[in-house]
């Protein structure tokens, strides 16, 4: 009876240790989702460890980055273009900025100032790299990875990608902090910022023609503010917190909220003009295309619905669609979560193409 | 029904969060001991049944038919469950409360874990466990040298040293001795299970360390956490044995 004892005890503990590596991993697992970036028949995206290059017409793998997965190393933020496309910026979870060849995968510099990780892509613009790291500052570099000023400070980290704005000329950094920040991208200098928000910002804000920031916080809330005046327009009340990037077209914004509800407001008033909700949350920016509006739940569905707000179909996905869906105009690219493919292709009929990694 | 217990334990564990102002450090420290206390009359429990247990090895009844029925297992287990009756002890007396124990520790450590949410998809997953804690976000994961939600290591001299590591070693060595009896009776009455109990209570303070220096750094001050509450229940009421800490040197012939 007492060796049954024993072993009894030596079970629990093998049971305890077996349930806290399932919950931890090498470390507090690492879980995020990056948006995919199209060129002409590429897609560029990452994947926990690696970056990929896919072509898009039959899933083909181009090239990975690293080649050998690496420990410590995660990709979070989607991969963007720069140097007239010569380039390949990701921003890494192990606080390091690469610039990878796009053509063959391999590295040409990578930027390694940064105290802590990245989760956001980088705005990339004429003037340079503007990468926001969750070390609560804004990294300005060159094209060749030499910084360009002394980081920008907010209060909180950046998880958010800045957004340019040609009207003023300046970069917009929303922190989780509560602000939005306008920075020089010459100077790395504070040019306005607003008062307190109410709630953290985690997502890209959107800057429309006519001078208007709109912002999604988590003070369950789209706010709008003026370039010009730096005054809050309109804010839009939302039951959740609202974490995906707005996105404007023409006279109307798209947003969503953590609830799973899909807005249509007037951009102008942010007034109410239609509302949506499939179920699920909804964390990524909508895919607006033909007349039509693509938007993923993490209910595992990809939502089609035409711009005056009706449903046009409504497809199930495996997995959890966490990020924004991409599109070549032929094909939709979606990258779930969990689930056996982490990049697929879908035809203008909802019906899956292929699958990455392909099944063995 | 385990994810209305794991929001429970979120929920209380950032209201202390916020009370103790946003200090996630601080929050594990206090809510481990919440727990220990709110489970501590399973804990008294299974010390009461520990203690009857040790007593009961250490009499000479018992040593008397590990000697009488030394090669006959099934004899031998038949008198013990006899035994057992006549005392009124159960075997698992000192099991099960520590069988009940198991999800409260589970669920404490994944309640930490995820109201860490360091990462894109634990924030949206903690969304769903907090109806209204915006303002708490993000959560300060910092506390004195450490980022909890990583390994930790304490950068001395040039050398990263894991000091959570080694002492989630040295609680966990003195908590494993104070709780497990000393082997007691004759060798034979020890026997297997005693082996296996030396063994344990010298590799089980390697294994946490092990899981401490491995995982975030939250999850190692726990560990010292529970070890220390532990620790102080043993001594509070009088059952810490501290000759037991130090490895007995073998008699001289």
């Amino acid at each position: 009876m007492k060796t049954m004892k024993k072993y009894f005890l030596i079970l629990l503990l093998v049971l305890i240790a077996l349930s806290l590596s399932a919950c931890t991993g090498r470390r507090v697992a690492a879980t995020g989702w990056s948006e995919i970036t199209l060129k002409e028949d590429i897609a560029y995206f990452s994947y926990g460890p690696q970056v990929y290059a896919l072509n898009v017409k039959n899933g083909a793998q181009q090239w990975v980055y690293p080649v050998e997965a690496e420990t410590g190393i995660d990709f979070y933020a989607a991969p963007v273009f720069a140097d007239n496309e010569t380039q390949l910026i990701v921003a890494s979870y192990d606080s390091n900025l690469y610039s990878i060849n796009p053509a063959t995968g391999r590295e040409n510099w990578s930027f390694t100032g940064a105290e802590n990780r990245y989760v956001a892509a980088p705005l990339v613009i004429e003037q340079g790299i503007f990468a926001p790291s969750s070390d609560n500052k804004l990294y300005g570099v060159d094209l060749n990875g030499i910084p360009l000023w002394e980081p920008f400070e907010t209060g909180e980290p950046i998880w958010a990608s800045p957004a340019w704005s040609e009207s003023c000329g300046c970069i917009y950094v929303a922190s989780m902090d509560h602000i939005l920040y306008a920075i020089s991208p010459e100077t790395g200098s504070l040019l306005w910022k607003t008062e307190d928000l109410g709630g953290p910002i985690v997502s890209q804000p959107a800057v429309s023609e006519s001078g208007l920031v709109i912002v999604s916080t988590f003070n369950n809330e789209i706010v709008a503010l003026d370039e010009k005046s730096h005054r809050v327009e309109w804010r839009f009340h939302t039951p959740d917190w609202a974490w995906a990037s707005p996105v404007i077209d023409g006279e109307q914004v798209y947003t969503s909220d953590l609830s799973g509800t899909f807005y249509a407001l007037e951009l102008a008033s942010g007034k109410l003009l239609w509302q949506l909700q499939p179920g699920g949350s909804i964390v990524s920016a909508p895919l607006v295309q033909d007349g039509q509006i693509y938007f993923a739940t993490d209910a595992s569905s990809l939502v089609v619905v035409s711009t005056d707000g009706v449903v046009q179909r409504n497809l199930p996905i495996e997995g959890k669609l966490y990020a924004s869906p991409a599109s070549n105009g032929d094909i939709i690219l979606l990258a779930p979560s969990e689930a056996e493919f982490f990049l697929i292709a879908l035809n203008q009929n909802g019906t899956q193409i292929w699958g990455y990694p392909p099944a063995e | 029904m385990w994810d209305t217990f794991i929001t429970l334990m979120i929920t209380v564990l950032l209201f202390i969060y916020d009370f103790v102002g946003q200090n996630f450090g601080w929050a594990i420290i206090i809510f481990t001991v919440l727990v220990r206390l709110v489970t501590y009359p399973l804990t008294a429990k299974q010390m009461k049944s520990s203690k009857a247990m040790q007593e009961l090895q250490g009499s000479k009844k018992w040593n008397d038919i590990q000697k009488k029925y030394k090669g006959d297992k099934e004899a031998l287990a038949q008198k013990q469950m006899e035994i057992y009756k006549e005392m009124g002890i159960s075997p698992f007396g000192s099991c099960l409360p520590l069988l009940v124990q198991f999800p409260v520790i589970i669920g404490l450590y994944q309640a930490i874990i995820r109201a860490l949410a360091v990462t894109p998809i634990q924030l949206v997953n903690l969304s769903k466990h907090i109806s209204d804690g915006a303002n708490l976000i993000p959560i300060h994961s910092q506390f004195w040298w450490m980022d909890l939600s990583e390994p930790e290591r304490l950068t001395m001299f040039g050398v990263a040293v894991p000091v959570l590591a080694i002492l989630v070693v040295i609680t966990s060595y003195i908590q494993t001795k104070m709780v497990t009896p000393p082997t007691q009776g004759t060798a034979d009455a020890g026997g297997q299970g005693a082996q296996m109990t030396k063994a344990m209570s010298l590799y089980m303070p390697f294994f946490m360390g092990y899981l401490a220096l491995t995982f975030a750094s939250g999850l190692a001050l726990y560990f010292i956490a529970t070890n220390l509450a532990t620790i102080a229940q043993y001594v509070l009421t009088g059952q810490a044995d501290f000759k037991n800490i130090l490895p007995k040197l073998p008699a001289r012939s």
